[in-house]
């Protein structure tokens, strides 16, 4: 469906001419009618008699953009399958192109890797001695100018960072979805492209459950020790310190993982405490509460009504400043064994923007062998997701109401 | 008074049902099957890898396998000067890169038991790429 808007009130008896779509340097595709009045006016309204230029985006033109910052790889991430997921359809790579393409397309969304906006491939950063990490190896002006045209509604032609070769391919055609995800180390880093964002979410993994979870990745692969494994990490740290950390206080939702403070010194890493820390006051995002919005609660649901297995559940839910920030922050230790906690603890929960009773445990479900769902990030990181489509449905429906005004003016 | 069926909670993943709820029926009553002995729903990452039909697949993850071993042995050969420096910086980085995609191949083929090249070999059946590979 197009979303074409006229910049004159008559009607249009008139023969039209299509222009050629243009495609610019930046690979921009644009679509503009122009339809010009014969001499025979219709009613005597006094109106103007020049051409009226009709400019028609290929999608609906309002394309919600949120931006993910992970350093956990991009597009293929369990937070990005939860999320297409509750929108509905499966995300896929796209049909019958590179096959190294890091993007996923669903109906509804389209998530795209921010390492395709890398300026420099794998040998240029080993010459000029940077990593990915480092913004010199990314292209800012391109990663905005393209997420800008996206959200306007004009298809981009997009690079393609090889990840196997790590070389630049030829660039792939982005069509407006109505969402986009822009998921990547650096979505919030540069100025213009945060103020693009409908909405940002930073995943914040704590140094030990990082360790876990890599070893958990690599030590399967016959090049990998636990010393290369920490080596790894402790070289990434100061860059990742100083470009990617910082970002997390322009997020308006930071999903913070740490080791449990249920087990006394577990270094494992399978039992988790998650916190959910949600700004105040964003457009459109009304934060998750536990019994009583803006006061502070610590629950602990295993008892008379539900047993739970070691080392149970323990909720904690409040206001809070964060860097400079008002905040609530809901926050889960422990993991789920059975299905009735699930649900017990989903049927407690207030403002998590559900269709129906039982949605989230059923996302959680439907996903039950992807990690974490047993615990904090996979209800966490449903629940963003059911946020961000309560968001979206919010922000089509508030621009719809726009353009039917204008019409019956 | 609406009732919400679930099915079992295994890695088996079958469609959960959408049952429509009206928005006011805040009763519920849960009735599920349940498999006691596979409740757990955690994922073990099984990194021997597997599932690759085609054969283009079955190469990239040896070639990530062994980019993962060489890149390795060259951050600690780099690094053994000095730490700090650049150079050591920007070879473990690489290492992350690739220990990262082949973590993402082998999750594309276990959990969704998807070979990437699926879509890509249905038009080009003849590529040696989309041998299909026997094991």
């Amino acid at each position: 469906m197009a979303v074409c808007s006229a910049y004159t009130t008559q009607s249009l008896h008139s023969t039209c001419s299509i222009s050629t779509p243009a495609k610019t340097h930046l690979g921009f595709h644009q679509k503009q009618v122009v339809f010009y009045r014969r001499s025979s006016k219709r009613g005597g309204s006094g109106s103007s008699s020049g051409p009226c230029v009709i400019t028609c985006s290929a999608g609906d033109s309002q394309t919600v953009v949120i931006g993910l910052a992970a350093d956990s790889g991009c597009g293929k991430s369990t937070f990005m399958r939860r999320l297409t997921s509750v929108f509905g359809g499966a995300a896929e790579p796209p049909k019958g192109g590179n096959p190294d393409s890091n993007t996923l397309i669903s109906d509804m969304t389209t998530v795209i890797c921010l390492d395709d906006y890398h300026s420099l491939d794998r040998t240029g950063r080993k010459e000029k001695g940077v990593t990915a990490l480092d913004p010199r190896a990314n292209d800012f002006d391109l990663m905005y100018e393209q997420v800008k045209a996206i959200k306007s509604g004009v298809a981009v032609d997009k690079p393609i960072y090889n990840h196997v070769t790590g070389l630049l391919d030829p660039p792939e055609l982005i069509k407006p979805p109505k969402i986009l995800v822009i998921e990547g180390l650096h979505p919030m880093f540069d100025e213009r492209v945060r103020d693009l964002l409908d909405f940002s979410i930073y995943l914040d993994i704590s140094n030990e459950v990082k360790f876990a979870w890599k070893i958990q990745r690599d030590m399967a692969e016959r090049g990998h020790s636990l010393e290369s494994i920490r080596a790894s990490i402790e070289a990434r740290k100061p860059d990742f310190d100083a470009y990617i950390d910082p970002q997390k206080k322009y997020a308006d939702a930071v999903i913070e993982v740490l080791p449990t403070q249920l087990i006394p010194d577990d270094n494992e890493g399978k039992v988790l405490r998650v916190r959910l820390i949600m700004k105040e006051g964003v457009k459109h995002f009304s934060p998750v509460y536990l019994f009583d919005e803006g006061s502070t609660i610590s629950w602990i649901p295993c008892g008379r009504k539900l047993t739970c297995s070691y080392p149970g559940i323990k909720f904690h839910y409040g206001p809070d400043t964060y860097f400079g920030n008002e905040v609530s922050i809901l926050e889960m230790d422990g993991q789920f064994d059975r299905l009735d906690e699930l649900i017990y603890v989903e049927s407690h929960l207030s403002n998590i923007s559900t269709k129906f009773y039982g949605e989230v445990t059923q996302q959680m479900l439907k996903h039950a062998d992807f990690p974490g769902s047993n615990n904090g990030t996979g209800l966490f990181q449903t629940i963003v997701g059911l946020k961000i489509r309560d968001l979206y449905e919010q922000i089509t429906s508030s621009k719809t109401a726009a353009p039917l005004e204008a019409t019956k003016a | 008074m609406a009732t919400l069926r679930l099915h079992s909670l295994t890695a088996a993943s079958e469609k959960i049902p959408t049952s429509p709820f009206a928005p006011s029926s805040r009763v519920l009553s849960a009735s599920f099957h349940c498999n006691e002995k596979r409740v757990s729903i955690r994922m073990t990452i099984n990194a021997m890898g597997g599932g690759a039909k085609y054969k283009g697949t079955q190469m990239r993850e040896k070639q990530l396998s062994d980019m993962i071993k060489m890149k390795v042995t060259e951050a600690k050969q780099v690094c053994e000067g000095d730490e700090t420096s650049d150079e050591c910086k920007v070879a473990w980085d690489e290492v992350e890169e690739v220990s990262q995609a082949k973590a993402d191949l082998r999750l594309r083929l276990e959990v969704e038991k998807k070979d990437p090249l699926e879509s890509f070999c249905l038009e080009n059946p003849e590529t040696e790429e989309c041998k299909v590979y026997d094991d």
